[in-house]
């Protein structure tokens, strides 16, 4: 089902989808590729600093690292070497750059079928001073 | 205790005597939970001391392979190097004996301490006089920053008695943070730094932007000499840290150096060079490790390695912070954190008439503050400092037997090179392959999207 133009583009792609459409989409590809890995690349629904990609679905050779699969979003979003990028698997783990896609895959595969990462900078740390000052307060009451 | 609540920070910018009265009364308060034990030993109940060899009756000192075995409540502050020269020393938190905790408390107070600063002369020129809402991140890379700085200079084991006299290289460290304008560390000159890094001064800072911003400022600091070092993509390249760090030894180019990239650690040039003696053949490394351990809270998964970085010698511990409020943290104790916190508004510190430098106020003298680990915000960057590079090889070893810990996930991996094609995206075909667009035949002709194809 398209989703009506402005309405919620930012919904996360397993809200966009029934569990059953999902994994009928990854046998239909598992099938056509089946050397190649369904990865659903999201950006952080917090995420301030970082752009937006085009696509979300990416069929990954499953030799591809993580460190090339990394450095290919990198440069498209063309980032600076200093910038913080952070790939992370499921939510949760930062997977090791050695691994392969069929490793990350075999680690973490949705039971849908796609494997899902989610991408963000670091947090910026400072407050308002009202703010500053509530922090004060539960700092010191603390000690 | 219902007074402390009242001790914010308006009152302390407003009225100093009031802040004396009520750190008074925290400090009271403070100290008997310290007498009685609490305050440190109340989790947990074995000691570090009964499960490590020790060398001095009082302090726990062992190296870091004997520092796995230490029961998992025990608390660290992080990084040591005795005096003696070897790497050494964690500090166990879960002491009983009283000149145990003295010596703790003793680390704690010898950091530099930095904080919001008000009146300080304007950035720029023209900007802001004081940090206060904004800076706790720039003082929380101060403050790490400081620690490198100190053992470079005065070593782990140097200590900051009040009112003792300390020696030049102390305020030379001091005075490379002082809030004016050509420090080479101080306030102004990262938030002029920051610029470069896309923020706009007084903006709020990261844990990688405040490493980046002092790597930048670390060059300037002929003094320190340091060789600056950020693993992005939480990946640490041994053989970059080996180039970096010897890359000023005057004969790298020459063959008369063959033994860059082994192990061995070599004595350095031939004598007729005539530079030997004069110039270190290692320039002190400063690791910083920006991560994300999650994305909205930590990921349990690497609490146990978090822990573990504490406890190697050569931690300079971590920055990073709650959400919104960024802190320094030193060590552990059982599951929470010991930091010292930079959200206090202090006048800025002007040298005396006689131009020493009041240095009371730089450092935390009350006990320092704690949280759970699992409040921690998930970005972070952690810090080491490896002397030589004998250091830096007993650091790769400490990580790589780390990573065969159980149930402490590797937060960042170590590799002796950088793995192919990771510098060069150029060598790997980005464009979807013809052939297997051909073969989607529209597969998804129903679908609002279609899938990117990779090809190598």
């Amino acid at each position: 089902m398209r989703a009506a133009p402005g309405a919620q583009p930012d919904r996360p792609f397993k809200l966009r989808k029934s569990l059953a459409t999902r994994r009928e989409e990854v046998a239909g590809i598992r099938a056509k590729f089946p050397t190649k890995i369904p990865v659903i690349v999201e950006r952080y629904h917090k995420e301030k600093y970082l752009p937006l990609l085009d696509k979300t679905k990416f069929l990954v050779p499953e030799e591809l690292t993580m460190a090339q699969f990394i450095t290919i979003i990198r440069s498209r979003m063309a980032l600076t070497a200093t910038q913080a990028f952070y790939l992370l698997v499921n939510n949760k783990s930062l997977a090791s750059m050695s691994l392969t896609m069929a490793e990350v895959y075999g680690d973490y595969k949705d039971e849908d079928g796609f494997v899902y990462m989610t991408y963000a900078s670091q947090e910026m740390f400072g407050c308002l001073l009202p703010i500053a000052q509530g922090k004060t307060v539960e700092c010191f009451q603390k000690i | 205790m219902a007074v402390v609540g009242t001790c914010h920070e308006g009152s302390m910018v407003e009225a100093g005597s009031r802040r004396m009265v009520c750190c008074f009364i925290i400090c009271l308060w403070a100290w008997c939970l310290w007498v009685d034990g609490s305050y440190f030993g109340g989790k947990g109940s074995t000691l570090c001391t009964a499960v490590l060899p020790c060398s001095s009756a009082s302090l726990c000192l062992s190296g870091p392979a004997d520092c796995e075995e230490q029961n998992p409540l025990g608390g660290w502050v992080g990084g040591g190097f005795s005096s003696v020269g070897a790497p050494l020393m964690c500090v166990p938190f879960h002491a009983e004996h009283f000149a145990e905790k003295e010596e703790i408390l003793l680390d704690v107070t010898s950091r530099l301490w930095f904080t919001y600063r008000k009146n300080f002369p304007a950035i720029g020129g023209t900007g802001p006089t004081s940090d206060t809402g904004w800076g706790c991140m720039l003082r929380c890379g101060q403050m790490i920053f400081a620690q490198a700085l100190v053992c470079r200079h005065l070593g782990r084991d140097w200590r900051w008695i009040k009112g003792k006299r300390q020696m030049d290289n102390y305020f030379n460290v001091l005075n490379a943070f002082i809030d004016k304008k050509d420090s080479y560390y101080s306030i102004h000159q990262i938030a002029q730094m920051g610029v470069g890094e896309g923020k706009s001064i007084g903006q709020w800072y990261g844990p990688n932007t405040v490493a980046q911003v002092l790597k930048k400022l670390a060059t300037f600091d002929t003094w320190s000499s340091l060789a600056v070092h950020i693993a992005m993509d939480n990946t640490v390249v041994m053989e970059e840290i080996r180039r970096l760090c010897q890359s000023h030894v005057p004969c790298a180019g020459a063959a008369a150096c063959p033994a860059l990239e082994s192990d061995v650690l070599y004595n350095g040039c031939p004598e007729d060079l005539g530079l030997r003696g004069r110039l270190p053949l290692w320039k002190p490394l400063v690791l910083l490790i920006p991560l994300r351990l999650g994305l909205t809270e930590i990921n349990e998964a690497y609490i146990e390695t978090l822990k573990h970085c504490f406890m190697m010698p050569q931690s300079l511990g971590v920055i990073g912070g709650k959400p919104n409020s960024a802190h320094y943290f030193i060590g552990f104790v059982g599951e929470e954190l010991i930091y010292l916190d930079p959200h206090t508004t202090q006048p800025a510190v002007e040298p005396g008439d006689s131009g020493c430098l009041p240095d009371e106020s730089f450092h935390c003298q009350h006990p320092p503050c704690r949280m759970s680990i699992a409040e921690l915000d998930p970005s972070i960057a952690v810090g080491f400092f490896c002397n030589t590079e004998a250091d830096f090889n007993d650091w790769c070893q400490q990580i790589k037997k780390l990573s065969l810990v159980r149930g402490a996930l590797p937060m960042f991996e170590l590799v002796e090179r950088q793995p192919s094609h990771f510098s060069n995206p150029d060598v790997l075909n980005l464009t979807p392959d013809s052939s297997d667009a051909d073969r989607l035949e529209r597969f998804f002709d129903s679908e609002d999207e279609d899938f990117e194809i990779l090809s190598l």
